[in-house]
């Protein structure tokens, strides 16, 4: 039997496989294609203090190897996600990190005290979305804004605090220090890259356009991913979860090699549903195969 | 309109292929035995590496085959009209709720509405209502027309007249609302076909059912990249096509 388990201060899971904030929804509509509680954790769709009803229609489009997406954060709100969600993730036994999106510093403040009165164990602080006008994406782009952010929420919170980082930025490394010095348990990187993705078609002399601007995700950005896990590896010293592309165990290989702690599957589940509970099994099968015996020992054979 | 669940990710052979009008394709896949669907739902079918599966509507489905019918559009739909008889195709499904009235044992006239690769739907519910059914459908010419269905249609237009009557198939809608007297409607297009067939049944004082379309990135409820806007009693709030629909009743959707 392998040790699948990653310890790292109070990031704690049973497995490193987590799938990523607004492609599991809230885990219900998975029950059809794989047995969610073997998850190492599940990260929510982001959670604000209102419900949000979203962007308008067209929200995604396909591109090379990716899609793009401008979803605008819908969702049900806290209070809702609270009394309607959360016993049944509990009763399901799903380990979860709840993704928080706030459009200001107070509503961050709110949505962590809320969590702490609830004893809601891991938290993802989401100041990376692209796809909301105001607020989030300014926090993830200012270090010292983003420093008073986690310090103001960490005051509040005392579970496993995580920033999802956005790769849209000059020097990312600043923003990820500034989440450390500030408290941060971990980070996660990356959200999605900026982008626009356009389906053009002729038809009867008239040109017809179908467009998104949004948040670029999917296969073609896990090179991106990777750069950026590796420069923070050289940084940081709180542990990071990779995520950008992750389609595969060997994707899964090459975020632990570049010093990802756990990582996250994203995009994937869109694709193939079962994908998270496939890699875990492979990856489970490929230690056992192989004489690694814990998590740890694979990562370090990877780093040599 | 609650479907029992089960296991979804399904495997399926291509037991026939072929081109049944420009650019428009039927392929018929033999699936698993525990396979049960409706008029109305869908399958998303994975296009080799694309990320995105792509979502058609079932034709119909007896003796454990699937009909499909689609459109080649892209890169997506090209794939699968390249897969030859014996080839494997990967679909999640049956997706959504279908209409209504193909769930259950149903008395009401029903005129069925169906423009350009959207009578897919209507012609299933057809198979499944009979003779208490009307199925009426619009396309842009004769060569538009599957030819597999042809004989099953009752009244068909074309917009350059070079098959059955000229026009679209909204300009004859109400005549054949008065001839036909329907209690009920179901139809499934073009936004804009769905559009005024909605408005015009609700005028009718006539309950519409409408399958809608919308480009999909999950197809299974999660990712809400496919919602619109409905008003259930005055309370406007969002829904997915592909969970909550992709049937809704005509009044409720926002236009």
């Amino acid at each position: 039997m392998v040790d699948l388990s990653v310890n790292k201060g109070k990031l704690s899971l049973k497995n490193p496989i987590m799938t990523a904030s607004g492609t599991f929804g809230y885990t219900d509509e998975f029950d059809d294609f794989i047995d969610v509680s073997r998850l190492g954790a599940v990260v929510t769709k982001a959670i604000s203090l209102k419900p949000r009803s979203g962007n308008s229609w067209n929200r995604v489009i396909e591109v090379t190897s990716g899609m793009i997406n401008s979803i605008g954060l819908e969702n049900v709100g806290i209070e809702k996600f609270i009394s309607d969600k959360l016993p049944v993730l509990e009763s399901k036994n799903i380990n979860f990190v709840m993704n928080l999106a706030g459009s200001g510093m107070d509503e961050y403040v709110e949505l962590a005290k809320i969590c702490e009165a609830n004893k809601i164990g891991a938290v993802e602080l989401n100041v990376s979305c692209p796809n909301v006008k105001s607020g989030c994406l300014e926090f993830g782009t200012d270090a010292r804004t983003l420093g008073e952010l986690v310090k103001s929420v960490r005051a509040e919170y005392s579970g496993c605090l995580i920033v999802k980082l956005t790769p849209n930025v000059t020097r990312i490394e600043d923003i990820a220090l500034a989440a450390q010095e500030s408290g941060a348990d971990a980070v996660s990187a990356i959200n999605t890259l900026k982008g626009l993705g356009m389906k053009l078609s002729f038809r009867n002399g008239k040109f017809t356009r179908e467009q998104v601007i949004g948040g670029f995700s999917g296969m073609a950005v896990k090179p991106v991913a990777l750069g950026v896990v590796n420069r923070l590896k050289q940084v940081l010293e709180i542990p990071i979860i990779g995520l950008g592309g992750i389609a595969s165990m060997q994707d899964v290989l090459e975020f632990f090699a570049v010093g990802a702690e756990a990582v996250q599957i994203g995009t994937a589940n869109f694709t193939t549903p079962d994908i998270s509970e496939r890699i875990i099994d492979e990856l489970t099968e490929f230690m056992q195969n192989n004489g690694f015996e814990t998590l740890d020992e694979l990562k370090e054979r990877l780093k040599s | 309109m609650t479907i029992e669940k089960h296991k979804k990710m399904n495997k399926g052979e291509v037991t026939l292929i072929e081109r049944v009008a420009n650019d428009m394709f039927l392929i018929k896949i033999k699936v698993a035995e525990d396979f049960v669907s409706h008029a109305g739902q869908f399958v998303s079918i994975l296009c080799d590496n694309h990320t995105m599966r792509r979502p058609f509507s079932i034709m119909n489905f007896e003796n454990q085959e699937m009909s499909v019918l689609f459109k080649k559009k892209g890169d997506g739909t090209a794939y699968i009209a390249s897969l030859n008889i014996g080839d494997t195709v990967d679909f999640i499904g049956p997706n959504g709720n279908g209409f209504s009235v193909g769930q259950c044992i149903w008395d009401e006239k029903t005129l069925l509405v169906g423009a350009g690769v959207g009578v897919a739907p209507v012609f299933y519910l057809k198979k499944v209502l009979g003779d208490k059914a009307r199925l009426i459908a619009g396309f842009q010419n004769a060569n538009e027309i599957p030819s597999c269905l042809q004989s099953e249609i009752d009244f068909i237009t074309t917009d350059d007249g070079s098959f059955g009557e000229k026009g679209s198939i909204i300009a004859y809608f109400e005549e054949q609302i008065s001839a036909y007297k329907p209690e009920r409607i179901c139809v499934c297009g073009p936004h804009i076909v769905l559009k005024l067939v909605a408005e015009t049944a609700k005028k009718h004082g006539i309950p519409c059912e409408v399958a809608m379309e919308k480009t999909m990135a999950c197809s299974i409820g999660v990712c809400r990249g496919c919602v619109v806007t409905l008003n259930r009693n005055g309370k406007i709030d969002n829904a997915s096509v592909c969970k909550d629909g992709p049937v809704f009743l005509g009044e409720e959707v926002v236009w």
